[in-house]
């Protein structure tokens, strides 16, 4: 786990159960507001990991994949607060991200999840957590956190806390 | 007779039908958008909330015309309010709230799954469902297992923990290069190949009724794809995606991934029917038209297998206004403050739920 530089973290997943737990850590931290986007190729884990944050945070339902309907909105027991998770993989670009009503997601009232966030990048606010996804091996999958905005570094150095201990 | 007239539009279909009495259908119009989403590989939402937009008054006018009655001669409105997507419910319920307002008839909201659900009372009947019933719904967007223990009565046993079966056949497809959409095209292909080429994972999940297809893609693009190079990835509007290994056989991957797919999906329904007593096993939904599930599934199950005929297992309007017909009976009547539901997953409480 080489530390570049403070606001950046790289780490390997070695199973679909490590990458939900590590999900599970950095949805624990969530606040309403925090953008998380997942970057990564079909299969790298960008649901699984999202489905740990999800269980971290705790949804009453479990996270799915949200390719089909765009955008999952998720509700906790505890305080009724809301989880926007969702799949850009078939927006063509940041008008059709306000088409769906990408800025209702993101006015703060509860943590974003983006997957394909890439297709949208220009809709995308500048302050957030960015995680590329790569896969390494059958199993492996190699992230790279990226926070940028004190807030997000802020969370990654929690996420890093929590998740190892240092 | 209680004429029901039936909206939907929570995807890429714009539909309307009149359904007489829940279950003789008097119309079925569908305006099918699969051709303007092939292209992209996809359903697209600006593209699917235009495309209802332009042809929702069209379609309703066709179905009452169809079914030979006037307006005043329904007896209620019913219309898709989720889960799906919220520019397209949207796009159906204000629609109908209008036409409802207009005629002055009842609106009724109806969750879509539960019109795949009454999609079977749609078919033939040789003899009436006995509950309970098992329901297996799988479509694009959803994979359910659900106990019916009477009209409008579920119990959910189940469903995808990621991808959703459709959704699965979807990415295979496209990491195949096979057209969009991926169910017909995997079928076809599969047809032409050997099933045992590749033994691809079943998900285990125990003793639960889950499922999960995820896994099962990723094998997918392991054994027929080979990733794009380190230098194509860095490249900026490069070619990133994965590339068919050479030498690999389209129709056997196809084939042995359908088998996978199905063998986990027949696995837990059977055992479900067999725990719960049930007295046929029903399946609905787009991925329903599949032959090689639904030969799989009268193999696994000495119980009745029903299934919709092949224009119902995709959306349609009729499914919404048999699912309309019983909540009719039941009593519901919704008013103009009724909103869109874009998650509204189907269980005891469905409908008992404010949003």
């Amino acid at each position: 786990m080489p530390i570049l530089r403070e606001g950046e973290l790289d780490i390997i997943s070695h199973s679909v159960e490590q990458t939900q737990r590590l999900g599970a850590r950095l949805g624990a931290l969530l606040q309403p507001g925090d953008v998380i986007c997942l970057s990564g190729d079909m299969g790298a884990g960008k649901t699984m990991f999202s489905v740990g944050i999800g269980r971290g945070w705790g949804t009453v339902i479990p996270l799915t994949s949200p390719t089909y309907n765009l955008i999952h909105e998720h509700e906790r027991q505890a305080d009724h607060k809301r989880l926007y998770h969702l799949d850009c993989y078939r927006l063509s670009g940041p008008e059709e991200a306000e088409q769906i009503g990408f800025d209702d997601v993101l006015n703060g009232r509860g943590p974003v999840i983006l997957e394909w966030p890439e297709h949208i990048e220009s809709a995308l606010p500048k302050k957030r957590l960015w995680v590329e996804l790569r896969i390494l091996e059958p199993t492996r999958r190699n992230f790279v956190f990226n926070a940028t905005g004190s807030r997000y570094e802020e969370l990654l150095k929690a996420f890093r806390e929590s998740a190892f201990g240092i | 007779m209680t004429y029901i007239l039936g909206i939907e539009t929570s995807c890429d279909e714009t539909a309307a039908a009149v359904v007489v009495d829940g279950k003789t259908i008097a119309s079925n119009v569908v305006a099918s958008q699969i051709d303007l989403h092939a292209e992209f590989g996809g359903v697209f939402p600006e593209l699917a909330s235009r495309a209802h937009v332009e042809a929702i008054s069209v379609v309703v006018a066709q179905a009452v015309r169809d079914a030979g009655i006037a307006y005043d001669k329904l007896d209620a409105i019913a219309v898709t309010r989720g889960p799906g997507l919220v520019g397209s419910l949207l796009v159906g319920l204000n629609f109908a709230k209008g036409l409802a307002l207009a005629v002055d008839r009842p609106l009724l909201g109806i969750n879509h799954l539960e019109g795949h659900v009454y999609s079977l009372w749609l078919t033939e009947q040789n003899r009436s469902i006995e509950f309970p019933a098992l329901v297996l719904i799988v479509s694009g967007g959803h994979t359910e297992l659900v106990l019916m223990t009477g009209h409008g009565e579920y119990k959910r046993l189940g469903g995808t923990l990621d991808d959703a079966a459709g959704e699965a056949f979807d990415k295979v497809g496209r990491l195949l290069g096979l057209p969009f959409p991926g169910g017909p095209n995997i079928e076809r292909a599969a047809q032409m190949g050997n099933p045992a080429t590749y033994k691809f994972p079943r998900a285990k999940l125990d003793e639960t009724y889950d499922f999960s297809f995820s896994g099962l893609k990723t094998a997918v693009m392991r054994a027929a794809t080979v990733p794009p190079s380190a230098e194509a990835r860095r490249q900026r509007g490069g070619d990133k995606k994965a590339q068919l290994r050479t030498g690999v056989s389209v129709n056997d991957v196809a084939a042995s991934f359908q088998a996978a797919l199905v063998d986990a999906l027949v696995e837990k329904t059977a055992r479900a029917a067999k725990a719960h007593e049930v007295t046929e096993v029903m399946i609905a939904g787009g991925v329903s038209a599949n032959q090689a599930l639904r030969q799989a599934m009268r193999r696994e199950t000495d119980l009745p297998v029903r299934y919709p005929p092949l224009n119902l297992c995709t959306d349609n309007g009729a499914m919404i206004a048999a699912a309309g017909y019983y909540r009719f009976q039941a009593g519901q009547r919704d008013d103009w403050e009724l909103e869109v539901q874009p998650m509204w997953p189907l269980t005891r409480s469905t409908y008992a739920i404010e949003s």
